[in-house]
């Protein structure tokens, strides 16, 4: 559904992206994850045709969105961090515009799509009247409105409340269900992307450092919290096994090692093991590591 | 199709800013303030002095229609310069200072078609103001000095004079020249259209082309400048004047508006060229 091949794009001398490649299929949320400043607002401006790429292209449904933009973009929704309406505008009038740029405004599904939002009874409103999380709502709705296939989501639940994140998760969530819709997803809040998203990229200043699926992270490897003496001797056994040591006091080992074993040969190798518990592994730790 | 109501929506978002609504606020409290000012100074006295000097009767010159034409001449080239450079300046520049831009960029419109849309609702708005001031003008003068009488021009400066007894005739004339100013017009928006689409702040692109404007205004009226009028862009944009000649000079007039045309387009071309090869970041 969405292709991207070997993006490279640099701002003056400095590179924002260095081949980036990544694709996102059918039906998926695929997250992307990153710093400030690690590259992930010029892939999606990349592929908004926002930005243009020094190398490589950006496909969304086979059509190349650096030749053919407009053909790209007829089933793409996409939502920024903290979206700029026309305040003097309500936001109906607001949506009617920006569809008008899509295609023929069709009122009767804008209609569906603002009760579906939650704004039914303010979308008469000026949109300065409107608190930050009405805006996400609202920026949802002109992202739906041209029924697209692909959703982009650049920051989407930046500022919102606890309830206005988890709405907006199933939101997300019960679309894919119904309209197998395809999401990228940006995003900081790794919590989030870990509960969204079927897959997961992280950039590194502008290098794609990881991609995997979020089911997969604990089956990469095995994480254990540990308290050892002498570490040194504990570390022998560790990497002789496969392994290593994350930050003091925690370990990993390979998928097919097997604990009991290394346990037994530190106790062998005269080292005192007073702790060993396995730690699920989380996106944070894993996104930790790839930035670190 | 799809281009008209892109088009609306443009324009909507144009007359719903209180901003675009100064110039008409400015410009009807100028329009008051010389009709009063007229009517209970010595003004009309001077006006049918002037009428009666050229040996025309001032009954039938001192009239509303040559009052509108006295507002639209004096005020537009200045006042109307103003908002034209303002709401122009603003309609690129601004959106992209707001972050709205950012929204229609995600959408499947080109960025020649978005200009497209823009500058035909600039175009809109100028032409519609110049209309506004005529019609606004007219009322008001229609109500202080009654709406009969016929219309009397006199512009030394672009040496054109004439006289209409009938008001018919007159109403005629003023309208065609309602509409050559807002063409001439439209080359002031351009200006403003295309500094709007550089990466500067809506209010740089205001200055700059108010800049350029009264830079060209003021050489204009150096002595040792006037062989060179003709390069001139508001010389060039005064000639909706001889559009109230008796025997209107079809050629000179189509030379200006080709040129002013022309002028348009490079404006246009270099704020797209521009604007196309700007990187806009989510």
């Amino acid at each position: 559904m969405l292709h991207l091949d070997s993006l490279k794009k640099s701002f003056g001398r400095k590179p924002a992206l260095d081949d980036v490649s990544f694709e996102v299929g059918e039906g998926e949320i695929y997250g992307l994850l990153g710093h400030n400043g690690a590259g992930k607002s010029t892939t999606l401006g990349i592929i908004l045709g926002m930005v243009a790429p020094d190398a490589g292209e950006a496909r969304i449904r086979g059509v190349s969105v650096q030749r053919k933009r407009a053909e790209a973009l007829r089933h793409v929704g996409s939502i920024f961090e903290s979206p700029s309406f026309y305040e003097y505008l309500s936001g109906w009038e607001n949506l009617r515009i920006l569809a008008s740029y899509s295609g023929p405004f069709d009122a009767d599904a804008a209609r569906e799509i603002v009760g579906r939002v939650g704004l039914a009874g303010r979308i008469g409103s000026k949109v300065r009247t409107y608190s930050h999380g009405m805006r996400q709502r609202l920026a949802l709705a002109q992202a739906l409105l041209p029924m697209p296939r692909v959703l982009l989501l650049d920051e989407p639940t930046d500022g919102l409340d606890p309830e206005g994140i988890k709405w907006f998760r199933d939101f997300i969530l019960g679309l894919r269900e119904e309209r197998g819709m395809t999401v990228l997803f940006n995003s900081h809040l790794l919590a989030e992307v870990e509960q969204m998203c079927d897959r997961v990229a992280i950039l590194k200043q502008g290098r794609r450092v990881y991609e995997g699926r979020v089911s997969a992270l604990a089956e990469d490897e095995k994480i254990f919290e540990i308290d050892v003496a002498p570490a040194d001797r504990a570390v022998g056994v560790i990497e002789a096994a496969g392994g290593g040591m994350l930050s003091p006091g925690r370990m990993s080992l390979p998928p097919d090692a097997d604990p009991s074993a290394v346990v037994a040969a530190m106790v062998g190798a005269g080292v005192r093991v007073s702790a060993f518990a396995p730690v699920r592994r989380s996106l944070e730790d894993l996104y930790l590591e790839m930035t670190r | 199709m799809m281009f008209l109501r892109q088009l609306r929506g443009e324009l909507r978002k144009l007359f719903a800013r209180p901003r675009t609504y100064m110039g008409y606020g400015a410009f009807l409290m100028m329009e008051i303030l010389i009709l009063v000012v007229y009517r209970f100074t010595d003004g009309e006295a001077y006006m049918r002095d002037l009428i009666e000097r050229n040996g025309y009767q001032s009954d039938i010159y001192f009239s509303s229609l040559t009052l509108t034409f006295m507002v639209m001449t004096i005020s537009m080239a200045l006042l109307g310069s103003i908002f034209f450079a303002l709401v122009a300046g603003d309609v690129v520049a601004k959106e992209n200072e707001d972050g709205n831009l950012r929204l229609v960029l995600g959408r499947p419109i080109s960025r020649l078609r978005l200009l497209l849309v823009k500058y035909s609702a600039v175009a809109v708005y100028t032409f519609t103001f110049v209309f506004f001031v005529g019609v606004s003008g007219y009322l008001m003068a229609a109500a202080a000095v009654g709406r009969d009488g016929g219309l009397f021009v006199s512009e030394p400066k672009m040496k054109v004079f004439a006289v209409y007894s009938q008001w018919g005739e007159g109403m005629l004339r003023l309208a065609l020249g309602a509409t050559g100013i807002g063409v001439s017009m439209i080359t002031l928006s351009s200006l403003a259209f295309m500094f709007s689409c550089f990466r500067i702040k809506p209010a740089a692109a205001t200055i700059l082309t108010l800049a350029i404007l009264f830079v060209d205004m003021i050489l204009q009226n150096f002595p040792f400048f006037r062989p060179f009028e003709h390069w001139f862009i508001t010389w060039r944009m005064s000639c909706w004047i001889h559009l109230f000649e008796h025997d209107i000079p079809w050629a000179r007039i189509v030379e200006s508006y080709s040129l002013l045309f022309g002028l348009n387009l490079t404006f246009f071309m270099i704020g797209f060229l521009s604007f196309r090869l700007r990187d806009f970041k989510t």
